[in-house]
């Protein structure tokens, strides 16, 4: 007999979102959905008739942790659609705040994930804000490594948060052989302390999968199983570090396989919740009793590659770039440490590279036509896909494919099996960024929805 | 309290005879900064630069001696220094940064460093601050109308302009000088200088002007302990000629005269504006 148990909210990610699970008598998952609560925003509907300039500015307040990759996907993708190339020196310009905004972002990220793991060999739960080592110089290199993040993006993108630098057709500015030679010994000194980290948190992730036992933070330990977030829907990425768009000699990213289904298609119909537990860690799970309706209350809608939800991520783009093959949710928070180098490696060729009295604007900016652009980004936690439709400047048509919006569907599958206790291990493993993720979609008083057909 | 919070002040000017060449008065800020600059105390400074059109400046981040001396000379015109106080610490990678400004401008760099909306990492980045005394201000416009038609120069031809003893002086290249009342700018005045309740820009490290001391020599002010350190380790360098504040005329009475004069004058139109309609008033950024 399944019973019915809800985590509301879930914690250490972006964003707001809820699991609802459904558990056979061992409490282990036999269907699982993890589901955003975001309230709408709308970017890109508001964004329709706006310049063509201004909309990828809205839509960098889609999130603050990897703004980055919405302003680079937005702009590129009306970069697309006008058919505008970008001088080399803009395109370093743009590799290299890519790289700080991953390097930030994935070391935030083990500030989120730490808690649920172990100091290696030890029963010890890791604190991140405990003052005891060895964990407070982890805290420290943690720290640093974000503020070298945050401190090239500032100085390549005008601004680590909401980059003001990015603009149709280049940069607004190039550096000068000041910053240059600053970035320099930023990305030299993050590059050996992201080595030491990667390793650090690469043995704390091994360490945790070995064990037989875990639990949430510091909650009661249940027994794991063998396959913990496995799940059989596949990877997309389009490159290893950065993007691919249309306009590219060769895309590597296809809109024509790209579906998009309401979460209605998808998700769980309502449900009595059946089982709680007063004792989960930070909160108790939503009392026995309740309703929830995943199909009416989930805000994002389910996009779709080859008819099938699919992962992206650090994950991904190593399983089609490098033949990484580890699964489960351990496999991926170990792909993403995996990513800290090759981030640092590729600003250093990428500053290397540049030249600062290069111009970073292009001579021609076209107004557009109306045809269809995109671009995906390989942002921190997937592929960002921004497609956009421009004429005489102005935006006519825009949305946004976001990386957790991918992966809601994949991780709630990936949810089935484990003990319910565990779930949230399993969603942390995304990474979820779920103001990013959260879609246009309008429902109506009586939680009809009103725009079931998302794009026209 | 006209004068602001000052640990001393002295009469001074740059011991650089190249400096002095093209500098408003005793070049006192060019000087400051290139020491500044070599001893690697900021390694960048926003200066009002040569802009497009004769006599408007345009704002840079100094980084290199000619680019300061490129900017000596006052232009009595609207600069906006501080819209490159961000950017400096962005693009041109600069940790320490210097800025000279009025008296308003001063104000805004203070504003920013306590209260930095959107201005994420300037705070603590400002190293040194030099303000100029400040009477009221023109907009291009209204100092071109000055020059080419009250003082029948054309911009081009002008080397110098000066404004003191009651008098908007022009000085041409061919050496020729025209002077006019200085009641005859008024009307060209920026309205917004007329609400400014500060003279001798008494937020800065350490500000400067030319009255109060003899041609070609400047009145300063030290204000704060980095303004300080700084300027007593130029001093001790050699960069500086200096002459007591109390040995020189007209001294620092005619200072305080003037300071006075220019806040009396605005707090009576800043107090005016309470009362600038019937049953209203306008906005007053002081309370």
């Amino acid at each position: 007999m399944s019973k019915v148990v809800e985590v509301s909210p879930t914690t250490r990610h972006e964003g707001h979102t809820k699991l609802v699970l459904k558990v056979n008598d061992e409490g282990i998952i036999e269907r699982g959905d993890w589901l955003s609560l975001t309230p709408v925003r709308g970017i890109e509907k508001l964004a329709i008739g706006k310049s063509m300039h201004q909309a990828p500015k809205i839509s960098s307040r889609v999130c603050g942790i990897c703004p980055i990759a919405h302003t680079l996907a937005g702009i590129e993708a009306m970069e697309g659609s006008i058919g505008c190339e970008i001088p080399d020196d803009a395109y370093l310009l743009r590799i290299i705040l890519q790289c700080a905004n991953r390097l930030s972002s994935h070391a935030l990220h083990n500030i989120l994930s730490l808690p649920d793991m172990y100091l290696p060999g030890t029963d010890t739960h890791i604190n991140p804000f405990t003052s005891e080592e060895p964990v407070r110089s982890v805290a420290l290199r943690i720290q640093r490594l974000r503020e070298i993040g945050q401190t090239v993006g500032e100085i390549v993108g005008g601004e680590p948060i909401r980059p003001s630098n990015p603009r149709i057709g280049g940069m607004y500015k190039n550096i000068t052989p000041r910053a240059k030679s600053k970035l320099f010994d930023l990305a030299k000194e993050g590059s050996e302390l992201a080595r030491e980290h990667m390793e650090f948190m690469i043995t704390v992730f091994k360490d945790w999968e070995n064990r037989q036992t875990a639990s949430v933070a510091s909650g009661y330990e249940v027994e794991k199983n063998d396959k913990f977030g496995f799940h059989d829907q596949g990877y997309m990425a389009v490159d290893p570090l950065y993007a691919s768009s249309n306009l590219d000699a060769e895309p590597m990213w296809f809109p024509e396989r790209w579906t998009e289904v309401r979460p209605w298609d998808w998700y769980m119909g309502e449900q009595e919740i059946t089982l709680d537990d007063p004792n989960y860690p930070n909160h108790a799970t939503t009392p026995a009793g309740n309703k929830a309706w995943p199909q009416m209350e989930a805000c994002t809608a389910v996009p779709m590659y080859d008819g099938q939800p699919i992962e992206v991520g650090p994950r991904a783009r190593l399983a089609k770039f490098r033949n990484y093959d580890k699964k489960g949710a351990m496999g991926l928070q170990i792909a993403r440490q995996m990513e800290y180098p090759d981030c640092l490696y590729s600003m250093i060729e990428a500053i290397d590279a540049i030249d600062t009295s290069g111009s970073v604007i292009a001579d021609e900016i076209p107004q557009g036509d109306g045809s269809l652009g995109w671009a995906a980004n390989e942002a921190p936690r997937g592929t960002d896909v921004h497609l956009a439709k421009v004429k005489d400047g102005r935006v006519q048509w825009y949305s946004l494919l976001v990386p957790t919006t991918w992966n809601f569907p994949v991780c709630s599958r990936a949810l089935e099996g484990a003990p319910w206790q565990l779930a949230e291990v399993i969603v942390r493993a995304y990474d979820p960024c779920v103001s990013c993720a959260t879609h246009m979609m309008v429902v109506d008083e009586e939680k009809k929805v009103v725009a079931q057909k998302l794009i026209q | 309290m006209v004068l602001g919070n000052y640990k001393s002040v002295i009469s001074a000017r740059a011991a650089d005879a190249e400096i002095l060449k093209r500098s408003q008065d005793g070049g006192i800020v060019t000087q400051l900064f290139a020491y500044a600059l070599e001893e690697g105390i900021i390694d960048g400074a926003i200066v009002a630069g040569p802009g497009d059109e004769p006599w408007k400046p345009e704002p840079v981040v100094a980084t290199t001696r000619a680019e300061l001396l490129a900017a000596r000379g006052t232009r009595y015109t609207i600069s906006p220094n501080m819209m490159l106080i961000k950017e400096a610490t962005r693009s041109y990678g600069l940790d320490k940064v210097g800025i000279v400004g009025t008296p308003c401008q001063m104000q805004a760099l203070r504003k920013a460093q306590l209260y930095p909306m959107a201005m994420r990492k300037v705070p603590d980045k400002i190293a040194l601050a030099i303000g100029i005394f400040c009477m009221e201000n023109f907009p291009y416009q209204g100092l071109e109308a000055i020059v080419e038609d009250h003082c029948n120069v054309k911009m081009e031809s002008a080397d110098k302009m000066d404004i003191g003893k009651g008098k908007f002086s022009v000085y041409t290249e061919r050496g020729a000088i025209s002077q006019i009342p200085l009641k005859a700018t008024h009307k060209y005045e920026q309205p917004g200088c007329h609400v400014c309740l500060d003279y001798v820009a008494n937020l800065a490290d350490v500000s400067t002007g030319s009255v109060g001391s003899p041609d070609g020599w400047s009145t300063v002010f030290v204000r704060t302990k980095n303004g300080e350190n700084v300027w007593s380790k130029a001093i001790d360098a050699g960069y500086f000629e200096t002459k007591d504040i109390a040995s020189v005329k007209p001294g620092l009475d005619l200072v305080t005269k003037l300071a006075t004069d220019k806040i009396d004058k605005n707090k009576k139109s800043v107090e005016a504006r309470a009362t600038f309609g019937v049953n209203k008033g306008l906005r007053n950024p002081y309370i």
